[in-house]
């Protein structure tokens, strides 16, 4: 029973993780094409401006609420200067975005330093059954849950979430029909790197923070982006997120941390090379394979009734 | 030979050109006579770079390929040729066995990875992020091997210290060493001339050899994949097969340089898969001109020897000033410095048009 | 036949937009398809150059089941095509673009003779060196077509070529079908345009929701009853009646 409650405490750490590291990256990628490279330095900066914040003698929460500020300030100035300019050339986005983290990184490390104060964390530990669980990271699980039905929400239920729908699949119609594709593009682009700032200033809770650290962030939030695909954000991002936990955590338990890495990774290119537009699409593949299977089954039958 | 050398596709040619740059050949070899050997340490790291720019140039420029995995092939070269050399430690074809198994270790993993992407269908972002996210993968991989079980034959990993540094001077790396016969050897160091001279003469020859081949029929072919590959393939072309030709070559070029920096400093770390080390490549080919294989070379010479001027005088800004070079390019310049003159030459050529359109009418 | 097709079947999601088609050509023929929009002329284009593989069904070409190949390992059987996206390469020049689909057959002094000879014929010769988007939107689409032949395919398939043409454009266009089906090419063109239809005048085949709705002379198909129903509606049909 222990070891039951301990693998599911590891697998929603790693969902957290998962879900955490690439929620920002996620929305820009599956509203624009654009594959963001300085999501880990937007959560570089989330980081920073908590701390700079916790030093300036806010209250935590409100420390975090800068580092957010900073990276979403930081996310629509770039929109503006440079994103925007590359809209549907999706390679030059790449590697601009890719310039723009070389400078936000080398930026902070000459400008700021190589590292600054780190915050504290008032999470405790919890003991059940005789077991130690770290309340952050159950918390880290509960804010993964919240921010993925807050963001299904948003999609669902609101003005901007219909018309930011309809510019995803459907650019050109929604523009037609009096969507302002480039606010919807702004506001996406300024909310992902908002997501990733709260997530690298909620990261920076238990680590260090130095210039560099989004960027042990970043290989994992592209590997679920990836994987996830572009088609269902919501559903995309959490079957991802759920898949590659659980083969990660399932390593990790059977083997070691390196392995976990290593076969999450494994599954991600597995998975990319059976679909290469996401998990989603694979499912669907798979499903009707199995749908396909069982009707000639069905259909043999019914064919040798008839020509008998 | 002659149509393959002097075709359509790598820009530049008819006596001009060809004299210009046997001329900056010539002038570049008179160069280890000018200077001290610190410098010439130097300027062999920056000629090594070269193999890599242009595989990144012909993937990225050629064939429409942004792989940014080159940084991938480069490492493996590199390690492999360690590996192999350290391994082979008592015999005088070390160095050169290193070579080989450098190139071979990384076309069999070009072509693997390559399997996995251009056969999964995979393509634009898609394949540049599978292949960035196998590089660093790898790197995270090579920081964990510190512990003395982690090795390949008698080469420990050696974890975030790099090859070669594990049992202290157990393990050394060679530098190149080519058997002369009789027992000798020659090893050539990477502060010496006879280092320059090796990199000059690959870099000709490979010049000419991937010239000719992006001339050939290959190369045409590979333009049609880049703009189109949909249409390229109802043509009749395997479009697959081509672009994992392409990388396996790409490949190749990086594990060259590759193989040619662990040979020039005798050391390698995990670092060189890491992210600073892949963008590098990226901001060269980027700025002088990815559709030339001519610029790639210039454009990595003369960015690396610009961005250590700017590193001696202006200590930690110069990966700043490379990060927004390169968003500057992107933006005001995409196609490289090189489409300046190709627009010049445009205009140029309008002109001269309209002045003998306006001599016939007059 | 050149080209069979046996109960050829695509569902895409939800929809069915090939419904289990018998459809076949033979070698030197010419045929045409039309059909309202959504009537699959398009993904049946698609499921013939393997642009998309069908669900159930088969695809003989020459006595050999193609079904399962490639878009280019059908090019190589003989097998050409025309995109109704005109099928250039915009970037590279009308020299270039020609080149790709000669060069596969030939090399050396042959291939610039033949490049020149074909860009003649399609009456682009001074064009040689200009970037094919510099062309006229119509010669660009002759060029298409001409890329397309220019592997001698015993099958051509074009998708709507006199799309966005002028009149005499396409007029010119009917001649260049006329004169590469008596070269022995089998040609099916799936088209929209009426007028070119009535042009060309040749067996044609009228699509409907996946299925063959009917098919026959071009003088069968302009008076049947049901295909005027289909594409004018009833009250469209009384009109025309009247």
């Amino acid at each position: 029973m222990g070891d039951i409650i301990s693998f599911a405490y590891q697998y929603a750490d790693s969902f957290a993780l998962l879900a955490l590291s690439s929620i920002g990256l996620v929305i820009i990628f599956g509203m624009m094409g654009v594959i963001n490279m300085a999501h880990g330095e937007f959560m570089m900066i989330g980081a920073f401006g908590a701390s700079f914040g916790f030093q300036w003698g806010l209250p935590l929460s409100l420390a975090i609420v800068t580092g957010v500020f900073a990276a979403t300030a930081i996310g629509l100035l770039l929109e503006r200067l440079v994103i925007r300019k590359l809209y549907g050339r999706l390679l030059y986005s790449l590697v601009a975005t890719w310039g723009i983290s070389l400078v936000l990184s080398q930026g902070a490390l000459v400008l700021i330093g190589p590292s600054v104060p780190s915050l504290p964390n008032p999470f405790g530990t919890v003991s059940v059954g005789g077991m130690n669980f770290s309340v952050y990271r159950l918390f880290l699980v509960a804010l993964a849950i919240a921010l993925i039905v807050t963001l299904w929400a948003l999609m669902r239920f609101t003005n901007f979430g219909l018309h930011a729908r309809a510019t995803m699949t459907e650019p050109d119609m929604a523009e037609a029909l009096g969507v302002r594709t480039t606010r919807i593009y702004m506001v996406t682009f300024g909310l992902g790197a908002a997501l990733a700032g709260f997530a690298g200033a909620i990261f920076g809770l238990s680590a260090q923070i130095q210039p560099t650290f989004g960027a042990a962030y970043t290989p994992i939030a592209f590997i679920v982006v990836v994987v996830a695909g572009s088609r269902n954000i919501i559903a995309g991002l959490l079957a991802s997120a759920l898949v590659l936990a659980l083969v990660k955590t399932s390593f990790t338990v059977g083997f070691n941390i390196l392995t976990g890495y290593v076969a999450m990774l494994v599954t991600a290119l597995i998975i990319i090379r059976l679909s290469p537009t996401g998990i989603l699409d694979l499912i669907g593949k798979l499903k009707a394979l199995a749908s396909r299977h069982r009707s000639s089954t069905k259909g043999t039958s019914a064919e040798e009734t008839k020509n008998a | 030979m002659r149509e393959l050398l002097n075709g359509r596709i790598e820009p530049g040619k008819g006596p001009v050109f060809w004299i210009v740059g046997a001329l900056l050949v010539i002038g570049m070899l008179f160069l280890p006579g000018l200077v001290g050997r610190y410098t010439l340490l130097n300027f062999n790291s920056f000629l090594l770079m070269v193999f890599l720019a242009t595989g990144l140039a012909l993937l990225w420029g050629f064939c429409g390929v942004l792989s940014l995995g080159q940084s991938a092939f480069f490492g493996i070269g590199g390690y492999a040729y360690g590996i192999v050399a350290i391994n082979l430690a008592d015999s005088p074809w070390a160095s050169l066995a290193g070579v080989a198994g450098g190139i071979v270790a990384a076309v069999v993993f070009a072509a693997l990875l390559g399997w996995l992407t251009f056969y999964g269908h995979l393509r634009g972002v898609y394949v540049s992020i599978v292949t960035l996210v196998v590089t660093l993968v790898i790197e995270s991989f090579l920081n964990q091997t510190a512990g003395p079980q982690w090795k390949i034959g008698t080469a420990h990993l050696g974890g975030n210290n790099g090859l070669g540094r594990f049992s202290g001077a157990a393990e050394n790396i060679p530098s190149l060493t080519i058997p002369t016969g009789g027992g000798n050897s020659l090893v050539i160091s990477g502060s010496s001339p006879t280092f320059y001279y090796v990199l000059i003469g690959l870099i000709v020859f490979t010049y000419l050899l991937l010239r000719a081949l992006v001339n050939s029929r290959f190369g045409v072919a590979l333009a049609a994949v880049r703009e189109d590959p949909d249409r390229a393939e109802t043509l009749g072309y395997d479009i697959r097969l081509l672009q994992s030709m392409t990388f396996c070559i790409g490949a190749a070029l990086a594990a060259m340089s590759g193989l040619l920096y662990v040979a020039w400093g005798n050391f390698i770390t995990p670092s060189v898969f890491g992210v600073t080390a892949n963008v590098l490549p990226v901001i060269w080919v980027a700025v002088a001109g990815r559709k030339s294989l001519a610029a790639a070379i210039l454009g990595a010479v003369v960015l690396q020897w610009g961005a250590q001027q700017l590193a001696i005088s202006g200590g930690e800004w110069a990966l700043i000033v490379q990060g927004a070079l390169l968003v500057l390019v992107v933006l005001l310049l995409p196609e490289g410095l090189l489409s300046l003159r190709q627009q010049f030459s445009r205009m140029r050529d309008v002109r001269s048009n309209s002045l003998k359109s306006q001599s016939r009418q007059g | 036949m050149l080209l069979s097709v046996e109960k050829l079947f695509k569902k895409f999601g939800g929809v069915v937009a090939c419904d289990n088609v018998d459809w076949s050509i033979g070698s030197g023929e010419t045929q045409c398809i039309i059909g309202p929009n959504g009537a699959g002329k398009s993904t049946f284009f698609q499921l013939l150059t393997g642009r998309h593989a069908a669900d159930h069904g088969r695809i003989i070409f020459k006595g050999g089941d193609i079904s399962r190949l490639p878009p280019f390992a059908r090019a190589n059987r003989g097998i050409a095509m025309k995109p109704q996206t005109l099928g250039v390469f915009p970037e590279l020049t009308v020299e270039h673009n020609m080149r790709l689909t000669l060069q596969r057959h030939m090399s050396g002094a042959a291939l610039r003779d033949a490049i020149e000879a074909r860009l003649a014929d399609l009456d682009l010769a001074h064009t040689l060196n200009r970037q094919a988007r510099e062309l006229s939107h119509g010669q660009r689409q002759w060029l298409g077509l001409g890329m397309a032949i220019g592997s001698n395919p015993d099958l051509l398939l074009l998708d709507e070529p006199t799309a966005g043409m002028s009149t005499a454009e396409t007029q010119r266009t009917v001649d260049l079908i006329h004169r590469i089906g008596a070269t022995g090419t089998a040609v099916l063109v799936v088209e929209h345009d009426m007028a070119f239809v009535r042009q060309l005048a040749v067996p044609t085949t009228v699509f409907h929701q996946g299925r063959i709705f009917a098919s026959g002379t071009l003088s069968d198909i302009e008076t049947n009853l049901d295909v005027q129903r289909l594409y004018l509606g009833k009250q469209g049909v009384a009109k025309l009646r009247n």
